[in-house]
């Protein structure tokens, strides 16, 4: 007991710590959370003698697995709580335009997966990993920016919506692939279990605000917290027990609370322990990654970054350019879109659950999260740096632009 | 003074506002925080003048609306409660119509939609003042109701 507690307070001082030295480097800290993991993880603190203690390493202990779940869960209930489907209709052609462009990522990464691995399970999942762009590193450094105030900051808020709204859908369907052993038609039925399940949340969704405002009306904050807790966690397990994806059906959740009049509160009071349990999940990520396995996928990490993040940079700018922007702020928002982060990790742990329910072959399993991993550690940093460093970027794209269009069209002035 | 108000998703929300010498943008966090940026035209990037938290926002913002010091005597007063329904007061001038009627005799409440909830007459505040209470010169009257209700009436109040 005393060493488990110490464990953990050995874990979070490491959170806390690397999480202030990323402030400090201007970065996100969801690298430095991963990198924390495994360094004080078996597969490398393990792997050393210390002087005086001998080998002593965090390891994967039970809690932090399921606190590493929770921080899964409560990712994605904000995700539902904020999504607003009135906003994405409001703006429905531009948000459209932008997001369906940028679905042109999730075909280059199927093909590389494909490619490389030569089944549908692991390039399905290559593909949503390179697909999907980080809203909580991208959203901190539009603020850390300034761009928030900009009109660069609409298209890539926009195209995050409509990618929070698809791998909704992606991550039903992959976990579901997944822990039906990777065949697609002997997991069709899982499918249809899955978008069943899908279906009745949204159902619970549009009819049953006035439970979800019942449950928490009241101005007793410790109540609203713990009820809005109870019914995500309890709702996800349950969906984990199905079967299906506990990620999906906490966006469900959130988006169920997100009709009531206590939205706002309930953000209030839940982000820390979404911080919380975030940073668990990252930590954790780092834990169960061994990285003598990126020598392994090093050369499969290096082909994704160069492939997907000249993809991404051309879907971002034209999503820009779809929601008329000039050269210069469309440049901004390719920059930025490049950024990937904590969603990859969580489909690579549909690969690594599935795994370990004997499902998915072990080795694989480890292969596709050791490149998520490598994956999101290079590309978080990448975009990051992208954004601070735009200027030359942007010159370079608007005096390019301006020699080939001489009409004058890149740059509108209004 | 055009004010152009967006969404910002999983932040807050934005207000763009039209100045002469370029433009004011708001950024209210979901946190509460409030940043302040300033663009000199449509096409530059906006850099940040302030931030506040909210408290400091509110207390700012309370100072610049005039809750403290108003220098200028604004021709009428209103809040916007929650809904859009408006607070109002007037004043009753010489030469108003309503002098000397009766808040029945008057049919406000029929006439124009708009409560008159009270009446601050000298020192003294009548509320929620009867069908037969008599209008005087120098009356105040505190009314709610949709900005329709209020416009309408405006035009009985000054004939």
């Amino acid at each position: 007991m005393a060493e488990a507690l110490l464990e953990l307070g050995v874990m979070f001082a490491a959170i806390a710590g690397v999480g202030a030295l990323a402030n400090r480097l201007g970065q996100s800290v969801i690298p430095f959370y991963i990198v924390a993991g495994m360094v004080l993880g078996e597969f490398v603190l393990g792997r050393v003698a210390l002087p005086v203690v001998g080998t002593t390493y965090i390891p994967e202990s039970e809690f932090i697995a399921i606190g590493a779940e929770l921080g899964i869960v409560f990712l994605l209930f904000f995700l539902g709580l904020e999504f607003n489907l009135d906003r994405l209709l409001a703006r429905r052609r531009q948000i459209g335009t932008a997001g369906t462009i940028d679905l042109a990522n999730f075909g280059a990464g199927f093909v590389l997966g494909w490619l490389v691995f030569g089944a549908f399970l692991p390039a399905f999942l290559i593909a949503g990993i390179v697909y999907i762009s980080s809203s909580a590193v991208i959203t901190k450094s539009l603020i850390d920016l300034g761009w928030i105030a900009n009109d660069e900051a609409e298209p890539m808020l926009g195209t995050l919506v409509y990618e929070d709204l698809f791998i909704a859908v992606y991550l039903a369907v992959a976990s579901a692939i997944a822990l039906g052993g990777g065949d697609v038609g002997a997991a069709a039925v899982d499918v249809g279990i899955a978008i069943g399940f899908i279906l009745g949340l949204l159902g619970l969704v549009q009819f049953g605000t006035p439970a979800f405002a019942r449950l928490v009306d009241t101005t007793n904050r410790e109540f609203i917290a713990l009820r809005s807790i109870a019914t995500v966690v309890l709702v996800a397990g349950g969906a984990l027990a199905l079967g299906v994806s506990e990620a999906v059906a906490a966006f469900f959740v959130g988006m169920a609370f997100a009709s009531t009049d206590h939205t706002h509160e309930i953000e209030t009071l839940l982000e820390p322990v979404r911080d919380t349990f975030a940073a668990v999940f990252f930590f954790w990520i780092g834990l169960v990654t061994d990285p003598l396995l990126f020598g392994g996928v090093a050369a499969l990490i290096a082909l994704a970054v160069i492939v997907t993040t000249p993809t991404k940079l051309i879907t971002g700018f034209l999503a820009g350019r779809a929601f008329d922007l000039n050269a210069r702020r469309s440049t901004r928002v390719a920059l930025g879109m490049t950024t990937r982060g904590e969603f990859s990790l969580i489909i690579a742990t549909i690969a690594v659950t599935a795994g370990e329910a004997g499902a998915f072959d072990p080795a694989l399993a480890a292969t596709i999260n050791a490149f998520a991993v490598g994956y999101v550690l290079v590309m978080a940093i990448l975009g990051t740096t992208l954004m601070q460093y735009s200027e030359p970027f942007e010159s370079a794209v608007a005096s390019w632009l301006d020699r080939s269009e001489p009409a004058g069209d890149g740059e509108s002035s209004g | 003074m055009p004010i152009t108000e967006s969404d910002l998703p999983g932040v807050g929300k934005k207000f763009e506002i039209n100045l002469d010498d370029g433009e004011m943008v708001v950024v209210i966090h979901n946190t509460g925080k409030r940043e302040v940026f300033r663009r000199p035209n449509p096409d530059a990037d906006s850099e940040k003048v302030f931030e506040f938290s909210d408290d400091l926002a509110r207390t700012i913002g309370s100072i610049i609306e005039g809750a403290h010091f108003q220098p200028v005597e604004p021709a009428t007063q209103e809040t916007t409660l929650p809904g859009g329904i408006l607070l109002e007061w007037y004043e009753l001038h010489p030469g108003s119509p309503l002098i000397g009627e009766t808040l029945e005799s008057a049919d406000i409440g029929n006439r124009t939609g708009l409560a008159v909830v009270a009446i601050q007459r000298d020192d003294e505040v009548i509320d929620s003042p009867g069908a037969q209470t008599t209008l005087r010169e120098g009356d105040t009257l505190i009314g709610v109701g949709t900005p329709e209700n209020c416009e309408a009436f405006e035009e009985i109040l000054t004939g």
